[in-house]
């Protein structure tokens, strides 16, 4: 694991990391543990995503509950109207 | 005796208002627990019921209307919940009122509570010991008598850690059994709201409360019509379990006895996978987290930084400025493997180890009615030299992730004090038997007397 790696991987989280290198030894640490699970065998098992999984539960697409929308707008560091407001992405 | 009956008055009248505000200002100074304490914020919220005028804490990654969600993060430290979770809004439908938000470490990742950017909690045993983690400053609250029970959230141990840490009971219900709405998300597929508290007939009553299908949360699973039988005759433990501390070893060999002389038969079991819980459940754990926590941008709420030279460069050093170190750590491990090339390798075959795990306490519980096993490899540790790394907190969370991995319902319990620190130990049970190890903890803590810190009162309440 070298620190270009941390660094391309920084970037794809979208997270300026600073001082990788500070990282760096607890990742490598981590990912060596990640590493044992080699030695078990998988064969046949199938991947578990959730336990107790239901299945898709579908529903209609139509609003429910109350309109929170203004309180949320709220909380926007910055905002137009009822626009989020970002740097120029043209 | 009425459940909860000494503490049903203490918000209605003048005095014990004030004896209460008094008795937690006290413990503060020393545990900092709470990151916000208000006993008349949500007055309005009370109700008749089951718990009515009965104080609770809440985890601060659980929303409760008013109060702030900071998720213990500088991300999120002036957003302020516009909505509650479910199983807030079920206990102050009951009559219990949010009197604060606990600590915990940033987004529940750690074992100590360290990892909070917003405050240190001390162990009301001994301040210069750990709360535990991730629900820390609930463990801490509930231990130092300052609210009946609390609620917390349990992603690989993070009631039950602090639970035993501090001396009270922490509950990690069923998986989907106790809504996920108004939890601020880290690993979905994991994590489940718990509660924490002194009395097992108090837990009981939260949990029957809070628990069953929500339509908010579309994980969330009713409970089954005929739930599981209650009746215990055998207890699994593990054959094999190694590595911990002397106290805690103690502790175990004892709990094996104490079952015993209850009469029950204790079985040996193997389930060879659960050596592979600790990697299984972090590549899991945090390839969930990295996709949880991409919506932290600096776009909709929380920190944003004041470096706008382009849509990209704001959100990477929004993220860089709002995140500590910790969960900077788990985002770039997720992010690591679930990148194209390395999924098989790492995310894939976890899940398949999941499906090994799961498979082992099937066929256990075929065999057994509850398991009994550790915790924690230690009691509470202490900060500066012979503190563990929080390479080795992560080792160490082998026996209570297991149950996250699996799905199923654990219950740790205080077992009693060694060095001036609790000890504890677990149950586990299957999917919806949370009333079974209810019933033994019954049983096993019948005659234990308070487990409690110097400091701890309820002469105030009277």
């Amino acid at each position: 694991m070298n620190v270009n790696e941390l660094k391309t991987t920084a970037q794809l989280a979208m997270l300026d990391i600073p001082d990788p290198e500070k990282l760096a030894q607890a990742f490598t640490e981590m990912l060596e543990n990640f590493s044992k699970m080699m030695e078990v065998d998988v064969e046949g098992l199938e991947p578990t995503t959730h336990a107790l999984a239901q299945g898709n539960r579908l529903r209609n697409d139509t609003p429910r509950g109350t309109d929170e929308s203004d309180a949320l707008l709220a909380r926007a560091p910055a905002r137009k109207d009822r626009f989020f407001k970002i740097p120029n992405v043209l | 005796m009425t459940l909860l009956q000494g503490w049903k008055g203490v918000l209605s009248d003048d005095r014990t208002k004030e004896n209460y505000k008094q008795y937690v200002t006290g413990w503060e100074e020393k545990i900092h627990s709470l990151l916000e304490f208000d006993i008349d914020r949500n007055a309005e919220s009370a109700a008749a019921g089951p718990l009515a005028g009965v104080p609770f804490a809440v985890k601060d990654n659980i929303a409760v209307k008013n109060f702030n969600l900071t998720c213990g993060s500088k991300i999120l430290e002036t957003l302020n919940s516009p909505y509650t979770a479910t199983a807030v809004e079920r206990l102050q439908a009951a009559g219990a009122r949010v009197v604060g938000k606990t600590n915990l470490d940033e987004f529940g990742m750690g074992s100590s509570t360290d990892n909070s950017a917003l405050a240190q909690t001390n162990n009301p045993w001994n301040l210069n010991a750990v709360a535990g983690g991730s629900s820390g400053g609930s463990a801490a609250a509930v231990a130092a008598g300052l609210v009946p029970f609390a609620l917390g959230s349990d992603t690989g141990g993070s009631v039950r850690q602090p639970a035993s840490f501090c001396g009270c009971l922490g509950l990690k219900p069923t998986y989907g059994s106790v809504s996920r709405f108004g939890l601020v998300a880290y690993a979905s597929s994991l994590e489940v709201i718990g509660v924490l508290a002194k009395e097992v007939d108090v837990m009981e009553a939260v949990y029957d409360i809070i628990a069953g299908r929500d339509e908010k949360d579309q994980s969330s699973v009713a409970r089954p019509e005929v739930a599981p039988h209650t009746e215990i005759k055998k207890v699994g433990v593990l054959r094999q379990i190694a590595e911990l501390s002397p106290a805690i070893e103690a502790a175990y060999q004892a709990a094996i006895e104490q079952v015993k002389s209850l009469g029950l038969e204790v079985v040996e079991i193997d389930i060879p996978a659960l050596d592979y819980v600790v990697p299984a459940y972090y590549t899991i754990a945090t390839a969930e987290a990295s996709a949880n926590l991409a919506r932290y941008t600096g776009i909709r709420y929380g920190h944003r930084t004041a470096d706008d030279s382009s849509m990209e460069q704001m959100v990477a050093a929004s993220r860089n400025e709002g995140f500590g170190d910790e969960v900077k750590l788990r985002i770039l491990l997720g992010t690591y493997v679930l990148r194209s090339g390395f999924q098989d390798q790492y995310y894939i075959r976890a899940q398949k180890i999941r499906t090994a795990i799961r498979n082992g306490f099937d066929e256990a519980f075929q065999a057994v009615d509850v398991m009994l096993t550790p915790v924690f490899p230690t009691q509470s540790f202490l900060r500066g030299e012979g503190e563990l790394t929080p390479f080795q907190q992560k080792l160490a969370d082998k026996f209570t992730a297991a149950a996250n991995l699996a799905g199923i319902p654990a219950l740790t319990y205080p077992t009693g004090v060694a060095g001036g620190l609790p000890t504890a130990m677990q149950l586990l049970a299957p999917d919806f038997a949370e009333h079974r190890m209810f019933e033994l903890v019954r049983r096993l803590t019948d005659e234990q007397g308070n487990i409690a810190p110097v400091g701890y009162d309820e002469g105030w309440r009277k």
